[in-house]
């Protein structure tokens, strides 16, 4: 689903992976047209990322490709050269924003630098995305997803004690950078001027999960320990237990709803005992063995059973499903919409978290094949002639 | 830092203003980053029933106070508050009032609410038609999971962001931030400021309706396109990335000390290899290609590990770094806190509040250079601009809002 709030608006994209494409797909979901930049003959490395259809690994079957980068279009320029650093100079004249992901040493080999790009465009919005930012002591640090997540305070509450750390099962920091860039764009945009945003993916981690933390450190409240499934100084219920097919989370922050579960449950005789009154001190002091009275009772019910029981008596229940169970879930339906490309058929593709009225929609297209729209851009929107094409490409630049 | 700071440029939203009925986590970090980036952003509370995020055990004395608490004085700053007390129809009328002076309406109710108070968007675009409001809820304000009591560890489960972390073969345990959250106030701030941008160029308002669920469901990439494209249903695999090994969190010297170390091209492995003095390990068959350390990533990772134990997290990370490969420590709050990146960075700014004295309140690290987001106040004091609002904009005297704050209306 495309949306039109941001209708006319020209965003270019040289971007690889997750954080700079999700930025663009936000932006082009809500209408912007977007020219994704790749390297001629490579591509975005979400290509070979997979997972792939029917797992037969190819260049254009890539599924974190195929979503991330749906509704733009695709070129090929090799920036390592004069000519295609020229053209994106007349490709950025041309636009409103540019958003990218190259690393700190990339950008200065490649002398990809604010003020050089602005004598091309002066109203330019251009958004850096990088690891650690363009300022200080890690700026030419090295990050993948885990790094990101180990520094940006994911990993340090989540495992059980006597294990490793964990981390996400599948990448999500460059997620967060991507709505920190999209909404910084549309920032810049309002404020009336050109200029540099510069985003590091570990803060959008370490900035807006744990910084209220650093004050809780302060105060001593601590809330990250590795806990394995429980979580430390909550009232007991607030974790993942056994049901009769899989998981159920458990939550219960008010009391009236901690009432209401033991009442569905046939009020219990050991919820009486005086030690349970502190629901904290239940979850810190006993939670091994209190979640083996409730799995007694949960093992009975399945999740659908107990999703019900949560509508109808206001419990927050909530049943831990697989990527199968939500992409089936009708409620879900609407979101997902099938996007055609002779070469993959129909895809079914999560669309924009939101609903807008009043709001005209249009359906979205598919990701570009690798180079696709070189002759639309470069010709149409550039003004170069078919001859000139051939030669690029015969050259490499694209 | 004193109440206002002095040294203040004008935040690139500086000309709008917003109405914010958000709460807790999810409801109350857009107004908080639109405050940072210059918005007047007033926070509608009420004494009747207090933003969750004011209760909670104190920090000086034992009487519960709601101007102690420390996630609120983070979500909560660069606002201004007034308290009205939404049960009495006088209160609802003040509310419209103020509606006509502003831009932005925020909330995050249970689906409903807003519509019970008469203040929904129907009503609000008829007050002011370029009006632009956001609902936040769970389950978003229509479908059959409308009404669950949801909050981010129900989003994650029900979204599959659990269903993957965990050991391979054991339980999912539930990520212990607040991921769908913080996906879904994101979201709906690149919402919000997107009608924004379409009303400049058309005068029209919006209603947007942002579920916490959809939202970490348009951040599960992998996992729904694996299920849409293969059929495979993944599940708990511990630290595993297919196509990087080493791909994990390390022991390092120290007490529950752990770097994360992540190697992806032939280039970096060269670059660990070096860094580790070029253990014979290393040329075993084994480990010989991409392909086969991936494959025999247990007994890679336990090889490792022998080399990280003997050395802290932090001279893993400058050895690694200097030869190439990504590497840092796991880190906690006061790693953070004092960390000299973070520190040259800014990511902390020392603020004052008047209950607690000076804390350390997070940036918004969105760094736009010209018009840089900053922490204008300290978060308010619950009612703290009563006159203030109700004074500058709809011109009432300071009698009358005495006198509505001693009849309980503005409470």
């Amino acid at each position: 689903m495309t949306f039109s709030l941001l209708k006319g608006l020209r965003v270019v994209e040289l971007g690889e992976s997750v954080s700079a494409p999700y930025c663009t797909k936000l932006l082009a979901d809500m209408g912007a047209e977007v020219v994704k930049i790749e390297r001629p003959g490579v591509g975005d490395q979400a290509r070979e990322y997979g997972p792939f259809l029917n797992d037969q690994p190819h260049h254009e079957r890539s599924g974190l490709f195929l979503y991330l980068n749906s509704n733009k279009q695709g070129i090929t320029l090799d920036l390592d050269t004069p000519t295609g650093q020229e053209i994106l100079g007349e490709l950025l004249a041309k636009s409103q924003v540019f958003v990218h992901n190259l690393h700190p040493t990339e950008m200065d080999r490649l002398e990809v630098d604010y003020e050089a790009l602005r004598t091309h465009n002066d109203q330019l919005v251009m958004a850096s995305i990088t690891p650690f930012g363009l300022t200080g002591p890690y700026r030419n640090y090295k990050a993948y997803d885990i790094n990101l997540a180990a520094a940006g305070g994911i990993c340090e509450g989540l495992g059980s004690p006597d294990k490793e750390p964990l981390t996400f099962g599948t990448p999500e920091v460059g997620y967060f950078a991507a709505m920190a860039a999209a909404s910084s764009v549309v920032i810049a945009l309002l404020a009336g001027q050109g200029q540099h945003i510069d985003i590091a993916e570990v803060e959008s981690m370490a900035g807006i999960y744990n910084g209220p933390e650093a004050l809780m450190a302060v105060y001593q409240w601590r809330m990250t320990r590795r806990t394995g499934h429980h979580a430390l100084d909550f009232p007991y219920p607030n974790c993942i237990l056994r049901c009769k097919d899989g998981y159920i989370f458990v939550g219960s922050p008010e009391g009236r709803q901690w009432r209401a579960l033991l009442e569905v449950m046939g009020g219990p005789e050991w919820a009486k005992e005086g030690r349970f009154r502190n629901r904290t001190a239940m979850n810190n002091e006993h939670a091994d063995e209190v979640d083996g009275y409730m799995e007694e009772w949960l093992l009975q019910h399945t999740k659908a059973e107990l999703l019900v029981l949560a509508l109808e008596h206001r419990i927050p229940l909530a049943p831990v499903r697989d990527f199968k169970e939500v992409r089936n879930d009708e409620s879900l339906a609407d979101q997902f919409a099938a996007i055609y490309r002779p070469d993959t058929g129909p895809v079914s593709f999560a669309g924009p978290p939101y609903s807008l009225y009043p709001q005209e929609t249009t359906p979205p297209s598919p990701a570009p094949l690798l180079g696709q729209h070189n002759s639309d851009i470069y010709c149409d929107r550039l003004g170069y002639s078919k001859e000139e094409l051939v030669k690029l490409y015969q050259t490499g630049i694209i | 830092m004193s109440q206002n700071n002095p040294n203040l440029i004008a935040g690139p939203l500086e000309r709008y203003r917003v109405l914010d009925f958000g709460w807790v986590l999810a409801g109350a970090l857009p107004g908080m980053i639109l405050a940072d980036m210059g918005a007047e952003v007033i926070k509608v509370e009420t004494r009747q029933r207090m933003d969750y995020m004011r209760l909670g055990r104190p920090i000086i004395g034992d009487e519960p106070d709601p101007e102690q608490h420390p996630l609120f004085h983070n979500v909560n700053r660069g606002k201004l508050s007034i308290a009205v007390n939404t049960t009495k129809p006088e209160a609802i009328d003040l509310i419209k009032g103020l509606v006509s002076h502003c831009d932005v309406v925020v909330e995050n109710f249970s689906p409903g609410v807003m519509d019970r108070l008469g203040l929904g968007y129907d009503v609000l675009s008829g007050i002011k038609s370029d009006i632009i409001m956001a609902s936040i809820s769970s389950n978003g304000q229509t479908g059959p999971l409308r009404d669950l009591r949801a909050y981010a560890p129900s989003i994650g489960a029900l979204s599959g962001l659990d269903s993957t972390m965990g050991y391979e073969g054991e339980r999912p345990l539930g990520l212990k931030h607040a991921y769908a959250d913080i996906a879904g106030a994101l979201h709906s701030v690149f919402a919000i400021v997107s009608a924004l941008h379409q009303r400049e160029r058309t005068r029209q308002g919006q209603y947007i309706d942002v579920s916490m669920l959809r939202a970490t469901v348009a951040t599960m990439g992998v996992g729904l396109m694996e299920y849409e494209l293969t059929g495979n249903v993944m599940a708990p695999k511990g630290n595993y990335d297919p196509v990087m090994a080493p791909y994990g969190n390390y022991p390092s010297q120290g007490d529950d000390a752990w770097v994360s170390i992540a190697v992806r091209t032939e280039e970096e492995w060269q670059g660990l290899k070096t860094a580790m003095g070029k253990p014979a390990w290393c040329e075993e068959t084994p480990f010989e290609s991409r392909y086969s350390r991936q494959e025999n990533r247990r007994e890679l990772d336990e090889n490792l590990a022998t080399w990280t134990r003997a050395r802290t997290a932090e001279d893993i990370t400058e050895q690694l770094q200097a030869n190439g490969v990504a590497a840092l420590p796991v880190m906690g709050a006061e790693d953070r806190l004092f960390n000299p990146h973070f520190k040259a960075r800014g990511l902390y700014s020392d603020i004052e509040h008047p209950s607690l004295g000076t804390e350390p309140i997070y940036n918004i690290m969105w760094n736009l250079e010209q018009t840089p987001p900053s922490i204008r106040r300290h978060a308010p004091l619950l009612g703290e601009h009563n006159q203030q609002i109700f004074g500058g904009l709809l011109g009432m005297g300071k009698e009358d809002v005495a006198r509505l704050e001693e009849d309980q209306v503005l409470w």
